[in-house]
C-alpha cells in the first residue's frame, strides 16, 4: 500500500527483562500528515533515539501500533515481512552526518536506492540527477563525496533520502554541523520536498536556529511525547 | 553506456593492470612445458673431412739395457751417473772381486808348479829314453839281459805317460786360471752400446744377486712412443701414417710417423697399440714414461654431406637426425660415415646437401614437439 | 545494479593492488615450493631419461648406481651383450666430486661415457652448444649449470680436460650438474688416488717382503702397476632390442649373470621413493604450512578491509541493502584480491624465483590451475568470516545514540 503520512499510537519499547528492564518508550503517540515537517525534540536519554529506531523499523517495539499511510506496519509485532524493503522503499533516512558511500560518486550514491529496488541503472541515475537538480547540486554529479563541501554532502544525503519518494522521512539532526544560513536552507529544502512529494518528515533536532520553522513540535521526555504548536515561521 | 567517473583514474589502473595481464599470459604460454622448444638448425653441406685418430701414449726406449753381474756379489765402484752419455765398451763400474784375485794368483802358482812338473816329467822321460836306447844297444851287443831291456822300455813308457799326464795337468790348471781371469773380467760392467745412463740402481757396497741390474742404459736415438688407440676409433690405422705429437713438457707440437701397429692388442682395455717414432728426437731428451698425445692424420675423404656430431640422435634404437622440413619436424634415420676430430660426421645415406637439420635443442625433442628456430639457445654462455 | 565491489576496488585501487602484490609474493613462494618439488622429481627423471637406457645392470644386492655405490668389472658387458634381446650395452661410471676451473671449483657428477659414437647409451642425448666428445681422452661435455663455457680447461684429479660441448638439464638426482668425460679417464678418476696417496702405497708395497723379492726382478714393478690400474665401472646401461619384453630380458640377465638389474620404472621408484623421499616430505610440509599461512593472511586482510568499511555497511543495511548484496560485495573483493594475488604470484614464481633458485624449479600448468582454484576457494572461505562480521552489524549504529 502506498498511503502517505505516519501515525503512532501507544508505542512502547522495553529493553531487557525482569529486574534490569528499562522502559525507553512508555506510550508514545505521534502523527504526521503528508507534506508536514514536524520537529522532535528531547534531551538525551529521553528515548529519542529509540523512537527514531522504531520509526525507522530498525528495532522492534514492545507494544503499540505503527501505521504508515493506510497500512498497519506494527501491531504487537511486525505486520510487514520484508523490513528491509520497507526501509528501502517507504522510509527515507537523513543522518547527522552525510554518511555517503565513499567509493561511489554523487550520482551513484543517490541512484543506489532505486537500483536496489530493482530499477535499471540508467533510469535510477536519471531519477537521481533530477533530485540533485532540485537540490542545486547537480553540477557535482560526477564528483566523489570526499571532494564535496559539507553543505554539498548534506544536500546529496538529502537527495538520497528522497530519491525513492518514500512517504516518510526521518531526519536525525540534519542541521547540527551547519551554520544558521545553511541550516535554514536545509530546512527550506525539506519543506519544499515535503510539499512537492507529499512526504511526512520528522526532524529530530535541538538546533535553536531552526526551531522557529516548525509548525508543530513533539517534545519527548521520559519515554512520552507532548505535542506543542510551533511558530511555523517562514524563512528570512 | 556508463562512463567511468574519473577518466584519469581508469587510465592509471589500465596502465598497471593491462601489462600485468599481458605478462601473465606471456608467462603462461611461453615458459614451462607449454612453450615451444628453442632449437638451432644448420644446412647440410658437402664437405671433405680429414679424419684423424687420437691416442695417448708414453715415451719408451726401444732398446734398453740392464747391466748387472752374472753372479752374486758386491758392487765395488760405479763410474757413471744418471744422465751420462757412454760409448760402447766403456767401463761403467766394477763388482768387487772379493777373493777372486787371490784365487787367480793361486791358480797361477799352481800353473807354475804344473809347468815345473812338466819339466820334471820331461827330464825323466829323456833319461828313460836315453837309458832305453843304451840298453837296446847293449842287448844288440849281448851285454845285458832282455829282462833289463824290457824293464828299461817299461820305464820309458811310464816316463812318457807321466809326461803326458803332467802336460794335461798343466793344461787343466791353465784353463782353470783362464776361467778365473774371464770371471774377473766379467766383474767389469761394460756398456754394450752407445747410450744414456738412466738408472743407477745400487751404490758401491751393495750386495746383489745374479740378474739384478746395477745400471740401466738406453739408446737415446731409439726413443719411441707406445700409443694406445681405442679399438672402436682405430679404423684406418696403418704404418707410415704421419703423426702429430703433443708432449706435456714441450711447448711446440712435434711430428713423427707410425712405425708399426702392434699385432697384439690389449683385450682388457680394448685398445690397439702402435709405435710412433719421432721425426727428430727432441732436445732436451724427453723423459721415458712421459705422457704424450698423438694424433694420426688419415687421408682426406671425398666430399660428402656432413653434419655436426651434436645433431646425431638415437631414437627408439635408430640412429638419425631431426630434420626441419618447412615448419615440421621429421626424424630422418641415417647411416654414418667417417668422422673427424672436430665433430664433423659424414652421412653416407639419409641426407643430402641443403637439408636443414637440428643441431642444438634446449630440451629433448619428440615428434610432437613444437620448435622455435633461434640463433643461439638461450642461457648458453658466450 | 552496479558492482559495489568493483567501485570500492577502483576507489582505493592503489592499496588494493598493493595488497594483492603482497599476497601475490606469498602465493608465488608457495607456487615455487610446488615447483621445487616437481623439479626434484624431474631431476631424477631427467637422469634416467638422459641415460637412454632400458635396463641398469649393477653390483649384486645394491641399489646402485645412483642410490648406492656399485662396482662391477668393466668386461661384464661382453657377457650381457651376447644375451638375446640386448640391443646395445655401455659401461658407465658416476662420481660426485669437485671439478676445478681456474680459481673456482664446482660440485658435479663426473660421468664416464664409454668410447663410441653419439647415440650410445650414457652419452648426452642432445647438446646446446659445441660438439660431442671425439677424442678418447681429455675432452669433456659439461652442463651449463656448472657455469663453464666452451674452451674452458677443467682440472679433474690430475688431468686437464677441455670443454668441447655444453648440455642443459643434465643433472644428477641431487641436482648436481653432470660433466661427461671418456670412460677410461673416469675410471682413473674414480679409482686412482692423488699423487701423495700413490707414493704412500708404493712405499708400503716396497716394504712388503712378499712383493719385494730380489731374486725375482720385476716383481715389485708388476705389483705396483697392478695396483694402479682400475678395471671397475659402476653400471652397465642396456638398451633392449625392439620386440623384446624389458622385464624378461632383465630376468634372464639376473638369473644367468647373477647381477642386479633394474628396469626404468624400478629405477624411478628407487630414485623418487628413496633418494628424494625425505626432501619431498620436507617440501610437502612447507607447502602445507605456506598454504595455511596464505589462507590466514587472506582471511586477515579481508577481515580488516571489511572492518574498515563497517560504517558504510551499517548505512547500506539501514537504507535497505540486502544481506546478499553486502555479502557479495565482500566475497567479490576477496576473490578479486585472490586473482590479483595469483597473477602476481605466477609471474613472480616464473620470472623471479625459478631462474634464481639454485635448484631446478618446474612450474607445470596443472599446478597453476590447482593453485588458482585453491586461491579462489581460500578467498571464498576467508571472506565468510568477514561476511559473518558484516552481517552482524546493527544498522541502528548508523543512527547515532
Amino acid at each position: 500500500m502506498t498511503g502517505k503520512g505516519i501515525r503512532i499510537e501507544g508505542l512502547k519499547k522495553r529493553y531487557g527483562r525482569g529486574d534490569t528492564a528499562v522502559d525507553a518508550l512508555k506510550g508514545v503517540d505521534m502523527q504526521v500528515a503528508p507534506g508536514e515537517v514536524v520537529g522532535l525534540v528531547g534531551p538525551s536519554g529521553s528515548g529519542k533515539s529509540t523512537l527514531l529506531k522504531c520509526l525507522g523499523a530498525v528495532i522492534e517495539p514492545t507494544a503499540g501500533r505503527m501505521i504508515l499511510g493506510d497500512e498497519v506496519i506494527y501491531k504487537d509485532g511486525w505486520k510487514v515481512k520484508d523490513l528491509r524493503a520497507l526501509r528501502r522503499d517507504r522510509i527515507g533516512f537523513i543522518f547527522q552526518a552525510p554518511y555517503l558511500i565513499p567509493f561511489l560518486d554523487v550520482t551513484d550514491n543517490v541512484a543506489l536506492l532505486p537500483m536496489l529496488a530493482g530499477k535499471p541503472n540508467h533510469e535510477a541515475r536519471k531519477q537521481a540527477i533530477e533530485l540533485l537538480q532540485s537540490l542545486d547540486v547537480e553540477h557535482r554529479a560526477k564528483a566523489m563525496p570526499s571532494q564535496l563541501s559539507g553543505g554539498e554532502q548534506q544536500r546529496v544525503a538529502i537527495a538520497r533520502g528522497l530519491v525513492n519518494r518514500p512517504p516518510v522521512i526521518l531526519a536525525d539532526e540534519p542541521t547540527a554541523p551547519l551554520d544558521s544560513e545553511r541550516a535554514l536552507a536545509v530546512i527550506q529544502i525539506l519543506n519544499e520536498m515535503a510539499r512537492k512529494f507529499e512526504t511526512a518528515i520528522i526532524v529530530v533536532t535541538h538546533d535553536e536556529k531552526i526551531m522557529p520553522t516548525f509548525k508543530r513540535i513533539y517534545h519527548i521526555r521520559d519515554g512520552v511525547t507532548y505535542e506543542e504548536a510551533g511558530e511555523g515561521r517562514g524563512f528570512e | 553506456m556508463k562512463r567511468f567517473p574519473v577518466q584519469k583514474q581508469t587510465l592509471a589502473i589500465m596502465v598497471v593492470l593491462l601489462p600485468l595481464l599481458a605478462l601473465f599470459i606471456y608467462v603462461s604460454l611461453r615458459s614451462g612445458p607449454l612453450a615451444p622448444i628453442p632449437v638451432t638448425v644448420t644446412r647440410v653441406e658437402n664437405q671433405s673431412i680429414a679424419p684423424a685418430l687420437f691416442g695417448i701414449g708414453t715415451v719408451e726406449a726401444r732398446y734398453s739395457y740392464k747391466i748387472g753381474p752374472t753372479v752374486a756379489g758386491r758392487v765395488k765402484r760405479l763410474n757413471v751417473h744418471v744422465g751420462d752419455l757412454v760409448k760402447a765398451g766403456q767401463v761403467l763400474g766394477e763388482m768387487d772381486p772379493i777373493d777372486l784375485d787371490q784365487r787367480i794368483r793361486s791358480q797361477e802358482a799352481a800353473l807354475k808348479r804344473s809347468r815345473a812338473q812338466v819339466d820334471e816329467a820331461l827330464a825323466r822321460q829323456n833319461y828313460a829314453q836315453t837309458q832305453a836306447r843304451r840298453y837296446e844297444e847293449l842287448l844288440a851287443a849281448r851285454s845285458t839281459s832282455e829282462e833289463i831291456v824290457t824293464g828299461k822300455k817299461h820305464e820309458l813308457r811310464v816316463a812318457e805317460t807321466n809326461l803326458d799326464a803332467a802336460r794335461e795337468e798343466s793344461v787343466r790348471v791353465r784353463a782353470e786360471r783362464d776361467a778365473l781371469i774371464v770371471q774377473r773380467r766379467n766383474l767389469l760392467l761394460v756398456a754394450p752400446v752407445d747410450g744414456l745412463v738412466v738408472l743407477r740402481n745400487a751404490e758401491p757396497g751393495t750386495t746383489l744377486v745374479a740378474g739384478q741390474a746395477v745400471v740401466e742404459l738406453l739408446d737415446p736415438q731409439s726413443l719411441w712412443i707406445n700409443v694406445r688407440f681405442d679399438q672402436i676409433h682405430a679404423q684406418g690405422l696403418n704404418a707410415n701414417l704421419a703423426a702429430r705429437i703433443v708432449m706435456r713438457t714441450q711447448a711446440a707440437e712435434l711430428t713423427g710417423r707410425v712405425l708399426r701397429v702392434e699385432p697384439l692388442a690389449d683385450a682388457v682395455t680394448e685398445e690397439i697399440l702402435a709405435k710412433v717414432v719421432f721425426e727428430k728426437i727432441p732436445d732436451p731428451l724427453p723423459a721415458v714414461g712421459e705422457l704424450v698425445e698423438v694424433t694420426v692424420a688419415l687421408p682426406a675423404l671425398a666430399a660428402a654431406p656432413v653434419v655436426p656430431n651434436a645433431a646425431i640422435q638415437r631414437i627408439s634404437g635408430q640412429l638419425g637426425v631431426w630434420q626441419v622440413v618447412g615448419d615440421d619436424l621429421h626424424f630422418t634415420p641415417v647411416i654414418l660415415g667417417a668422422a673427424d676430430l672436430d665433430g664433423h660426421i659424414q652421412i653416407r645415406e639419409g641426407l643430402k646437401a641443403g637439408d636443414q637439420v637440428v643441431v642444438y635443442s634446449a630440451k629433448a625433442l619428440t615428434l610432437r614437439s613444437r620448435i622455435d628456430v633461434v640463433e643461439q639457445i638461450p642461457g648458453v654462455p658466450r | 545494479m552496479i558492482s559495489l565491489a568493483g567501485r570500492d576496488i577502483m576507489h582505493d585501487w592503489g592499496k588494493f593492488v598493493f595488497t594483492g602484490v603482497g599476497l601475490g609474493l606469498l602465493i608465488g613462494v608457495t607456487l615455487s615450493m610446488a615447483g621445487i618439488y616437481r623439479g626434484m622429481v624431474d631431476d631424477g627423471k631427467a637422469l634416467l631419461d638422459n641415460s637412454r637406457a632400458d635396463l641398469w645392470v649393477v653390483q649384486q644386492g645394491t641399489l646402485g648406481p645412483y642410490a648406492e655405490s656399485s662396482s662391477i668389472y668393466d668386461d661384464v658387458w661382453r657377457g650381457i651383450r651376447a644375451m638375446p634381446g640386448v640391443e646395445q650395452t655401455a659401461n658407465v661410471t658416476y662420481l660426485t666430486m669437485q671439478v676445478h676451473q681456474g680459481e673456482r671449483d664446482v660440485r658435479s657428477m663426473v660421468t664416464g661415457v664409454t668410447a663410441g659414437d653419439p647415440g650410445s647409451s650414457g652419452w648426452p642425448p642432445y647438446l646446446v652448444a659445441g660438439r660431442q666428445i671425439t677424442r678418447g681422452h681429455y675432452e669433456a661435455v659439461v652442463d651449463i649449470a656448472t657455469g663453464f663455457k666452451l674452451g674452458d680447461r677443467l682440472k679433474i684429479r690430475r688431468n686437464h680436460y677441455t670443454v668441447v660441448g655444453l648440455t642443459r638439464r643434465m643433472v644428477s638426482s641431487g641436482g648436481d650438474p653432470i660433466v661427461f668425460i671418456p670412460l677410461k679417464d673416469a675410471q682413473e678418476v674414480q679409482f686412482l688416488k692423488d699423487n701423495d696417496a700413490i707414493l704412500q702405497q708404493r712405499r708400503r708395497t716396497a716394504a712388503n717382503p712378499a712383493f719385494n723379492r730380489p731374486q725375482v726382478p720385476g716383481l715389485l714393478e708388476d705389483v705396483i702397476s697392478s695396483q694402479s690400474t682400475n678395471t671397475y665401472v659402476n653400471a652397465v646401461l642396456v638398451q633392449v632390442a625392439a620386440g623384446y619384453d624389458t622385464e624378461e630380458v632383465a630376468q634372464s640377465i639376473r638369473r644367468w649373470k647373477r647381477l642386479t638389474v633394474y628396469t626404468r620404472s624400478q629405477m624411478e621408484d628407487i630414485l623418487i621413493g628413496k633418494l628424494i623421499a625425505t626432501s619431498a616430505r620436507q617440501i610437502a610440509m612447507f607447502l602445507v604450512i605456506l598454504s595455511i599461512v596464505s589462507a590466514a593472511i587472506v582471511a586477515f586482510i579481508i577481515y580488516t578491509m571489511t572492518l574498515g568499511k563497517i560504517r558504510e555497511i551499517a548505512v547500506l543495511k539501514l537504507i535497505g541493502t540486502r544481506n546478499r548484496t553486502i555479502a557479495a560485495l565482500i566475497m567479490q573483493q576477496s576473490i578479486a584480491l585472490g586473482v590479483i594475488g595469483f597473477v602476481v604470484g605466477k609471474i613472480t614464481a616464473t620470472l623471479l624465483m625459478a631462474p634464481i633458485f639454485p635448484k631446478y624449479v618446474l612450474l607445470e600448468p596443472v599446478d597453476s590451475a590447482i593453485g588458482f582454484v585453491a586461491v579462489v576457494v581460500i578467498c571464498i572461505l576467508a571472506s565468510i568470516i568477514a561476511i559473518r562480521a558484516a552481517l552482524k552489524v546493527d544498522p541502528a549504529e548508523a543512527i547515532g545514540g
